[in-house]
């Protein structure tokens, strides 16, 4: 089972709740090359929204180099070579993304040690990857 | 008492016990089309509004009875028992939306769901239609050989209505057969392609694939036995041929029918989950009509599952339902045309 998990009261759009979440699934390696995800009308029906919603965040994965998208084949997993795309920019942004995420959660209350545990969590899932 | 009423009144009364039935049949978290808590069901006040429902039914039923023994009224019998039935649903459907919950606002998505396919393929579900379409070739060079008129519908005695042979009648009647035959494929290929699955992961989406899968093997073993009259209209079997096909086709039916309402709606009878927030059936409740008509435009499902009932529904809000509704009508309005 490879769960994909939409709030509908979150305030992020859809679309980007989709990019994120299989972004995470393709980051942890639960979905590999060459895996086939739902066509965008399947998806879109299970559920319940616009097909573009859908179509817009496959095409966004597709940009990102993660998913390569056929007319018939529909959406496919490709190998991706992160390194290769990185830019200078994107280190400064994700750790000052990383400590604005710490300091809001601690801000509306969450313990330190549960923070430090989901980042302990991550970081060995990633050296596992 | 005429053999008629003989058989109607017991058909009117099997209907009431499946109206009388039907409130167990959806959901567990789904009460008279509203979203509600699973144990909602065992409250009192459930309970109330369920005596009240069954009790407007049953007196429908037995009135309209009445009406069929006394008076013969069998037309005027079914309209009351079906206002019964509909006034029973719709005044609970209003009491119970003041019990109603909000559905989890969370969706869960098996990306690794298996991908649901037609059994045996596209082919098998057009067989039907090739099958009257080679029939229409056959007669194309046999016309010599066809009756001077056909039967074209049956009843208890054997044929009841003919029609004479013309060109315009023989084609004519194998096209609306082929046209009914690729409805009901269509409406096969349709629930699996345009339809919501509410759970794709879990024993609940186990027993939702074979609920959807069960409905699928329906249409086309439907499509089937309707493609059967126009063979028997052209070659006329022995009557025995026609009665053990209209037995086969009563005893799949109702075969069907029994295991789906076995599983209940969705299969959803396998798997409760107790003191989750209610998912239902994954449409707003403010989109439903008295419990029965659903329009949502911003849904892309043409089809969805009943919030009464045991089967699919179509949403009316979505354009595409008002071109198959259109085909849907088009089949039997040839058909009353030529029969005239």
């Amino acid at each position: 089972m490879i769960i994909l998990r939409v709030d509908l009261k979150s305030p992020a759009p859809v679309y980007r709740q989709i990019v994120d979440a299989v972004r995470i699934l393709l980051v942890n390696g639960d979905l590999s090359p060459g895996d086939a995800l739902p066509p965008v009308r399947r998806l879109a029906l299970d559920l319940g929204v616009h097909f573009n919603t859908v179509a817009e965040a496959y095409r966004t994965l597709e940009e990102e180099g993660w998913l390569e998208i056929g007319r018939r084949s529909g959406a496919r997993v490709v190998p991706r070579t992160a390194q290769n795309r990185c830019d200078p920019q994107t280190g400064e942004a994700f750790e000052r993304r990383l400590r604005e995420m710490v300091a809001e959660v601690q801000a509306r209350g969450l313990p330190r040690d549960r923070i430090a545990r989901e980042l302990r969590l991550l970081a060995k899932t990633l050296e596992r990857s | 008492m005429s053999t008629e009423t003989m058989l109607f009144v017991p058909l009117l009364i099997l209907i009431g016990g499946l109206f009388h039935i039907m409130p167990g049949l959806t959901r567990p978290d789904l009460f008279f089309a509203v979203t509600v808590a699973p144990e909602f069901r065992r409250s009192s006040a459930a309970r109330r509004i369920l005596g009240r429902y069954r009790a407007i039914v049953w007196i429908a039923t037995l009135i309209a009875s009445g009406m069929a023994l006394a008076a013969g009224m069998a037309v005027a019998a079914v309209l009351l028992q079906a206002i019964g039935y509909l006034w029973g649903l719709v005044s609970a459907n209003r009491a119970v939306r003041a019990y109603a919950a909000a559905p989890s606002a969370v969706l869960e998505v098996d990306l690794a769901a298996p991908r649901e396919r037609l059994p045996g393929g596209l082919i098998v579900a057009l067989l039907p239609v090739l099958s009257l379409a080679a029939l229409g070739l056959w007669v194309g060079f046999h016309w010599d050989r066809l009756p001077r008129r056909l039967p074209v519908h049956w009843g208890i005695d054997g044929a009841d209505r003919w029609l004479n042979t013309t060109p315009a009648t023989v084609f004519g009647f194998l096209a609306v057969q082929a046209f009914v035959c690729l409805l009901l494929a269509g409406l096969a290929w349709g629930l699996l392609n345009w339809s919501r699955r509410i759970s794709t992961a879990g024993e609940g989406a186990a027993a939702e694939r074979h609920f959807r899968r069960r409905i699928v093997k329906l249409s086309i073993v439907c499509e089937y036995f309707l493609a059967c009259p126009a063979w028997f209209a052209l070659f006329q079997p022995a009557a025995a041929v026609m009665n053990v096909w209209g037995l086969a086709l009563a005893t799949a039916i109702i075969g069907f029918t029994v295991s789906l309402m076995r599983g209940g709606q969705g299969g959803s009878h396998a798997t409760v989950a107790a003191g989750a927030a209610p998912v239902g059936d994954r449409t707003p409740d403010a989109c439903w009509k008295w419990g029965l008509v659903y329009v949502n435009a911003a849904d892309p499902s043409i089809l969805v599952e009943k919030r009464f009932g045991i089967g699919y529904t179509l949403n009316f809000g979505n354009r595409w339902t008002w071109v198959v509704l259109a085909l849907l009508l088009v089949a039997p309005a040839a058909g009353l045309i030529l029969l005239r």
